[in-house]
């Protein structure tokens, strides 16, 4: 399979690297296939829509920034991530999670009633 | 919209396994219980356009190209 990403241009893959979010991202209910993109960068993935290839966003593992983060078994958490030019100014949304199970290909999301997870948090200081 | 008058302690069932009871109400506050399957997603709903809108402001910031982030250090809970 092949879709064309704004940020990686042209990529491929094969069927068993989808992963499938059953009940979509909240807003986007009806988008169920991703694709998770690594790159060389240690930091971010990118989760990439199939049907809708123009829904693609960086996040980056909630355990790099709360290492006693709870997260479900099996599952990893990620936090969507709003980039800015301005590295300062970019924020991880720890409200709502996405978790993914790499093993199994499947994913949710997931809002946290906890109030220290913030939708804005400052991924970075100086 | 279907509309229905509830008094304190009064319930709505939808599909048979969701139950939402009205518990108290004051000036301008109502409080429900809601008991329904862990599978049902249940969130107030300004919750759910802030996380839509920050899920859209992620896609739109994307295709912005960031400075250098070399010299930063992850902003981490606590430390």
């Amino acid at each position: 399979m092949k879709i064309n990403t704004h940020q990686f241009g042209e990529i491929e893959f094969n069927q068993e690297h989808l992963i499938n979010f059953s009940s979509g991202l909240l807003g986007f209910e009806d988008i169920k296939k991703y694709v998770l993109i690594k790159t060389e960068d240690e930091l971010f993935y990118w989760l990439n829509s199939v049907d809708k290839p123009e829904l693609c966003f960086p996040i980056v593992g909630i355990r790099v920034i709360d290492d006693s983060f709870q997260t479900e078994t099996a599952y990893e958490a990620f936090g969507i991530v709003t980039m800015n030019q301005d590295p300062l100014k970019i924020t991880i949304n720890l409200k709502a999670p996405v978790y993914i199970n790499q093993d199994e290909k499947k994913g949710f999301q997931k809002v946290l009633e906890d109030e220290k997870y913030l939708l804005n948090y400052n991924l970075f200081k100086e | 919209m279907l509309i229905l008058t509830r008094k304190i302690d009064d319930e709505i069932i939808i599909n048979s396994e969701i139950k939402i009871k009205v518990l108290s109400i004051s000036d301008n506050q109502v409080k429900l219980g809601i008991t329904a399957p862990v599978s049902v997603g249940i969130l107030r709903g300004e919750i759910y356009e802030k996380v839509k809108q920050s899920t859209i402001d992620a896609v739109n910031q994307s295709k912005n190209k960031v400075n250098d982030i070399s010299g930063f250090k992850v902003n981490k809970i606590g430390k």
